[in-house]
């Protein structure tokens, strides 16, 4: 359990330090992946709501305190992401690559819409178009063929930290 | 089973709950609650410094054999620029002594008379993609605080929004949060300079509340205006790419080019207030 905290803790910690810096490199029309987002769709694929709302939770405050407006903002969005991935995945066979190129897929569209919907609504009016065309749509597409391999990565991590639970005792 | 579920259904709706109350007091610049992002920060940021640093190294790295030939040849252009130079530098000189003569003459205020110029590297940038908020190098250590105008040689970049202890928040004029006020350089037309999202991309902003008579043209210089007492007066913002009419409404808006370069910004510099230094003034005007 210990061990598992903070392992998880380290790659969150990682995960938003590549992204804030030198993700900017990896731009591709215009955009970039969201790492952090496709990390908590993972977890929450693999290990369920509880998981997942809690890993959502402390990725969306790593990102509010690099670069939030407010806190709290992103850490909201990240544990309802979680927790609905999560509660999804009882019936889906979860090695699948497609099952978690389609919800990271989904996830990036619902979850950037949000994004994009309260932090405009209070301002300017809301257009669908443009968000959709010029950032959401391509960052989903980004998101999802990034997701593989962080999906891959996810699944290796759980299958060492499993090892390392079985060999003192199991709970 | 079912008390588990409900232990959790509560969980769920009191973090959601304490996270709400957070946020709303989190909008209030001056709270504490932001010191709570401090934390982080202060681990986050020597890594992140580390990591942009390579990054911009490993850039300029890639290109280095590229540029070899283009550098033998701007080298000979830049030197010989640099003789004109020279002799404007001189005649400069000149007129910055006159300049300073004819200003204690006048009693006029130095424009950037009461700042201090902060130098700062950019180590982290926004993750997302819709807001363009970054973090510098420089913190609430080196005395910034809220509210302190960034810019660069060529213009107005944003301003601190959150400090940190050894980093800070600076929010860029582009982001759809900002708005500076603004003047037309050539007309003195008050103006308002405002990020928005679609514009965002190709790193412009947009400008409003033009006055109806002002004679507005592609190219002209918008500068600050100083009015609103966050950024001081005539920092370039930058110039009019296009001006455009709202259909619905008989306005006008324009898109701004800014003169820095948001894509390409590593090094910024804040302006930070003169405190110390104010008492000893006025003792030597007295």
């Amino acid at each position: 359990m210990k061990a598992k905290i903070i392992i998880l803790g380290l790659c969150i910690f990682f995960i938003a330090m590549l992204q804030s810096t030198v993700l900017d490199y990896a731009r591709v029309y215009n955009v970039k992946p969201n790492l952090l987002l496709i990390f908590i769709v993972s977890i929450a694929l693999l290990k369920g709501n509880v998981e997942g709302a809690i890993v959502g939770f402390f990725c969306g405050l790593t990102q509010d305190m690099i670069a939030g407006k407010v806190i709290g903002f992103y850490a909201l969005l990240g544990l309802y992401l979680g927790l609905i991935v999560g509660s999804v995945n009882k019936r889906l066979y979860r090695e699948n690559v497609l099952v978690i190129t389609f919800f990271t897929f989904v996830s990036t569209v619902i979850y950037e819409f949000c994004v994009y919907f309260f932090g405009t609504v209070f301002r300017n009016p809301v257009d669908f178009i443009s968000p959709f065309k010029n950032v959401i749509i391509p960052e989903a597409i980004y998101n999802s063929v990034i997701s593989v391999f962080i999906y891959i990565f996810a699944i290796k991590i759980y299958d060492k930290l499993s090892e390392m639970d079985r060999l003192p005792r199991k709970y | 089973m079912l008390r588990l579920f409900k232990s959790k259904l509560f969980i769920l709706v009191l973090t959601t709950l304490v996270i709400l109350i957070v946020m709303g007091v989190s909008t209030n610049q001056n709270s504490s609650v932001n010191q709570f992002g401090n934390v982080l920060s202060v681990i986050l940021s020597p890594g992140q410094k580390f990591l942009s640093y390579c990054g911009q190294k490993m850039e300029g790295s890639f290109t280095f054999f590229n540029d070899i030939k283009a550098v033998k040849k701007e080298n000979e252009e830049l030197k010989a620029r640099l003789d004109q130079l020279e002799k404007e530098r001189i005649e400069l000189e000149d007129y910055k002594v006159k300049n300073k003569e004819l200003r204690e003459a006048l009693n006029l205020k130095d424009q950037f008379g009461d700042y201090v110029f902060l130098g700062a590297n950019i180590i982290a940038k926004d993750p997302g993609n819709w807001f363009d908020v970054f973090n510098i190098d420089r913190g609430s250590k080196d005395g910034i605080s809220s509210d302190y105008p960034v810019i660069t040689s060529k213009g107005l970049v944003g301003k601190v929004t959150t400090p940190g202890l050894l980093s800070s928040k600076v929010i860029a004029i582009i982001d759809s949060d900002s708005t500076v006020s603004a003047r037309i350089s050539k007309t003195r037309d008050l103006v308002l300079v405002r990020g928005d999202l679609s514009l965002k991309d190709q790193g412009l902003c947009r400008m409003d509340y033009i006055p109806p008579d002002a004679d507005i043209a592609v190219g002209d210089t918008i500068e600050t205006s100083g009015v609103g007492g966050i950024f001081p007066k005539g920092i370039v913002i930058g110039k009019v790419k296009k001006v455009l009419q709202d259909n619905s409404v008989m306005t006008r808006y324009a898109v701004i080019e800014p003169a820095v370069d948001f894509k390409r910004l590593e090094e910024v510099l804040v302006l930070k207030e003169k405190v110390e230094n104010k008492s000893s003034e006025t003792g030597n005007v007295k």
